[in-house]
């Protein structure tokens, strides 16, 4: 099974064209217009977005203007290069509609490898990349969706029948019926996992990261009191945003485009503070964060939240900028809530080196358990992601997590215990 | 403790619910003369029942809608504070998805606050008896007064006498909320029901240890200093001691439940009561006596009617008592919200989320007319508590790790949605389908309900010609 790659393309928009690439967007949004790019069609594609950058004059934070930009965003199955030549491939004129606002985009007639090639050109590096579960491809999540599916509605001709029966014997049967089944008898096989190549980098970095960590460590334990200070004083001078939400109309905007299906995007926007000592917390802090994401929450969970199928943090702009992007579970409310609940800390250690953050405490203290300040600040700097798509809008990751379990505890020749067998059976 | 509520000024609606006072009705009313509706809501500032303690044979209560608030007089741009849920009311496209008001249940269709026939106030009467209320109703809302305080009726709902159960049979409102601060200060409430105040009155800190936002109006429109001053001298608090008040008209189809419940609960064809009777109490979570069945798993138990000290992390995790997806349960899921995270963070979530429910029955059981309940519930904060509950509780599909099921008893149902319910049962789970919508949404609207002296302040307005709506400023 392919590892999941988090693609960023950015591209400047011709000048004067944002406003009319946002009318654009807004209808290629609506599955009725006729003018969506079918990603549907795509099917290493787990979850992608297209969203505009809106032009900053002056610089926000002093510096050069930064002209309006294209961002599209994409959540896939490696290898990259497949998504890409499907993209160009399966969006066509529709792919040419879009980025033809964007300055130096191939002419109509040049060849689709020029158009993969504009696009890998424009790539951004993710700084901080969270997959809910790696190595799970789309593939895997559709067969295992029509597999549970299968089960229960199996189980619902059964449930009278077998009211008080041996969950044993009960498993076995539903095993049978799955075997029987030529469309579905892959299940008895279990998922496998990431490709040699991937695993083997995947080690060294883990590895190779607290390495480095322990041959700096002298030094680092030397700088630690210094940076406490210079962090303290940081924060005490920070000018925290007033807890007041966007303007009625800002709020609508964003809410039209929220809570269709149960699962939603969000989209950030954040301007980075100024200066040697921010700019480097923040990297340490990204890199500290990444290689947690990287190789500690990678099944299932960020620190118990289980709503989140992708994240990323995108440094843009020579680090001016930040974007944050998401797909989750429910509303932007509860989403909220949770991150104050469970994650507070690790939002604060890499958000309050953003301006205009509640006020933190040794990085990781108070900030987002500020709860009026926190959301103001999140919703403040949303932007509306006005092409959003989920190649599986009708699963939560707890779901999905569900049904690879249901699938897993079929395989395996041996029967189960009473116990797994019960357990396996609390899953349908 | 934090500071001790303003009881005088507050609304006595937030500290009781007139479990004495069985008669109740409410009138929804259009502001025709603002000026003469200000004199009629100035005379009201001294009517109202506060949260005092005292003895009541009767009692009065006013809440008015933000339309209501601009029709009054409250000018625009003079206000901030006010959220978007309130502002922006119940019937924006967003807020017919969150809430499920769609189809049967869309606003076009309401007998009241949808686009058709917006209110801007709602007064709530209440009364030891229905011939109490009647005069009551005719001092207050009788042609004569309504005329004299340039109102009109947009629709009177009257409600059944109250007496703890609701049309579809069973008892109701067993679990609410305690607010902290109304208790004694020596002996704490159980923290399983003790939130703080601040999560129904703006003006004092809420279960985040924060003071809500609370709306404000700028210092020079209150020059008699009517209200008291926030923080920030220039605004006066127009907020302090007032709270969102949510009226939905919930119709029950009570026949139209009985008879699902005969049906799925047949063998062979052939009825069968007590499978009937027990299905119906896995969709609610509680026997028709109010025993929850976390607790009383096989039998409506007498002496667990009034339980309401259980939890569902320890021993019904599972939901081989109360199922999963059980009315009660996505209501307040108690300490059981995040297994993950355990029974204590668990009850820290959810009681971020709670509702002091003030709502009643209406319809008559001997009449084939339209029965149900006017839901009616307070809180400070309409997007983090009712329509959270609402939204991410109640029509979430996804709900405790669940697929397809929304709440079983009070969810409007879109496409193949909430057409199931899932029973967990050991070895194997049992799954109800074809699950019609139970409940039909006829009219809602979000209320702001005043303290005393905001009242007298809005009594107070000079009365602008500006009719506009008033926006918060950022």
């Amino acid at each position: 099974m392919p590892h999941q790659v988090a693609l960023t393309i950015r591209a400047p928009i011709k000048p004067g064209q944002a406003g009319a690439l946002k009318r654009l967007l807004a209808q290629m949004a609506d599955p009725a217009g006729g003018r969506a790019i079918p990603f549907e069609r795509m099917e290493t594609t787990h979850f992608a977005r297209l969203f505009v950058l809106d032009e900053v004059d002056g610089g926000p934070d002093g510096g050069p203007p930064i002209p309006a930009s294209l961002v599209y965003m994409s959540d896939v199955d490696a290898p990259v290069w497949r998504h890409l030549a499907t993209l160009v491939g399966v969006g066509g004129a529709r792919l040419d509609d879009v980025f033809a606002h964007c300055e130096g985009w191939p002419s109509a007639s040049a060849s689709n490898w020029a158009r993969v090639a504009w696009l890998r050109a424009r790539r951004v590096r993710a700084d901080i990349v969270y997959v809910n579960t790696v190595g799970r491809s789309v593939a895997q999540v559709h067969g295992e969706r029509r597999l549970r599916q299968a089960i229960e509605e199996f189980l619902d001709g059964k449930q009278a029948e077998w009211r008080g029966g041996d969950p044993v014997q009960i498993h076995a049967a539903v095993r049978r019926f799955v075997a029987g089944r030529p469309d579905l008898r892959w299940a008895l096989e279990p998922a496998r996992g990431p490709g040699l190549a991937f695993r083997v980098r995947s080690t060294l970095h883990k590895v190779g990261g607290p390495l480095l960590v322990l041959l700096a460590a002298p030094l680092l334990l030397a700088l630690l009191p210094v940076w406490a200070v210079l962090l303290r004083r940081h924060e005490r001078r920070d000018v925290p945003d007033k807890p007041i939400l966007p303007n009625p109309e800002r709020l609508r905007e964003l809410a039209d485009l929220e809570d269709h299906v149960v699962q939603n995007p969000f989209t950030a926007v954040g301007v980075a503070k100024p200066g040697r000592f921010r700019f480097l917390t923040m990297l340490a802090v990204m890199r500290a964060v990444n290689y947690a994401t990287r190789h500690i929450f990678n099944r299932g969970s960020l620190t118990r939240v289980r709503t989140i199928h992708f994240a990323r943090w995108v440094a843009i702009d020579d680090r001016r900028r930040l974007i944050f992007a998401s797909s989750y579970d429910g509303s932007l409310e509860s989403y909220m809530d949770e991150f104050i609940d469970k994650v507070a800390w690790g939002l604060n250690a890499v958000f309050s080196n953003g301006v205009g953050y509640p006020r933190t405490r040794w990085l990781v203290l108070d900030g987002a358990n500020d709860e009026r300040a926190f959301k103001a600040f999140l919703r403040n700097r949303q932007l509306p992601t006005q092409v959003w798509y989920s190649a599986y809008d009708d699963l939560s990751a707890v779901n999905v997590e569900n049904n690879a379990a249901i699938r897993a505890g079929l395989a395996g020749a041996e029967a189960p215990t009473r116990g797994e067998a019960e357990a396996w059976l609390a899953r349908l | 403790m934090a500071a001790t509520l303003e009881l005088d000024d507050i609304q006595g609606l937030v500290a009781r619910g007139y479990g004495g006072l069985r008669a109740a009705t409410f009138v929804l009313l259009r502001i025709g003369d603002p000026a003469a509706a200000r004199a009629w809501l100035g005379a009201l500032a001294g009517e109202v029942a506060t949260g005092e303690r005292e003895e009541r044979s009767e009692a009065v209560h006013v809440a008015l809608t933000h339309p209501g608030l601009v029709h009054l007089g409250l000018p625009e741009g003079s206000v901030a504070g006010f959220p978007d849920e309130f502002t922006g009311g119940m019937t924006t496209d967003h807020r017919r998805r969150i809430l499920g008001d769609v189809g049967e249940s869309a606003p076009e269709r309401w007998h009241w606050g949808g686009p058709a026939n917006p209110v801007d106030a709602v007064l709530l009467l209440y009364a030891e008896d229905h011939a109490e209320l009647e005069r009551l109703a005719d001092r207050h809302a009788g042609p004569a007064a309504l005329q004299a305080a340039g109102l009109a009726e947009v629709q009177r709902l009257a409600t059944s006498p109250l007496d703890g159960t609701e049309p579809f049979g069973f008892r109701d409102g067993i679990s609410q909320p305690l607010i902290a601060e109304l208790g004694p200060t020596d002996r704490p409430g159980p923290p399983l029901h003790t939130v703080r105040a601040g999560e129904f009155v703006l003006g004092y800190q809420n279960q985040y240890g924060q003071v809500a936002e609370s709306p404000t109006v700028v210092a020079a429109q209150d020059p008699g200093r009517v209200l008291p001053r926030s923080g920030d001298p220039e605004r006066a608090d127009l907020g302090r001691n007032g709270s969102y008040l949510v009226l939905r008209q919930l119709a029950q189809n009570v026949e139209g439940f009985r008879r699902f419940v005969d049906q799925a609960s047949r063998v062979d064809g052939q009825a069968d009561p007590d499978a009937g009777a027990r299905l119906a109490a896995k969709i609610v979570g509680r026997w028709p006596n109010g025993a929850p069945l976390t607790r009383a798993p096989d039998h409506p138990a007498d002496d667990l009617a009034d339980a309401n000290d259980f939890g569902y992390a320890d021993g019904d995790a599972a939901g081989h008592g109360c199922p999963l997806g059980a009315h009660i349960r996505r209501t307040n899921p108690r300490d059981a919200l995040d297994p993950e995270s355990g029974p204590e963070q668990s009850l820290r979530s959810s009681n971020r989320h709670r509702l002091l429910r003030r709502g009643r029955a209406y319809g008559d059981p001997s009449d084939p007319g339209e029965r149900g309940i006017h839901f009616i519930c307070l809180n400070a904060n309409i997007a983090r508590q009712f329509e959270f509950v609402q939204h991410t509780w109640l029509n979430n599909p996804k709900f405790a790790g669940l697929y397809e099921e929304t709440d079983p008893l009070v969810a409007t149902r879109q496409g193949d949605t909430g057409r199931t319910f899932t029973v967990q049962a050991r070895p194997l789970r049992q799954r109800v389908t074809g699950l019609p919508a139970f409940v039909t949404v006829k009219g809602g609207a979000y209320f702001f309900l005043p303290g005393r002296r905001a009242l007298r302040f809005l009594a107070e307005l000079p009365g602008a010609p500006d009719q506009n709506p008033s926006r918060r400023e950022p």
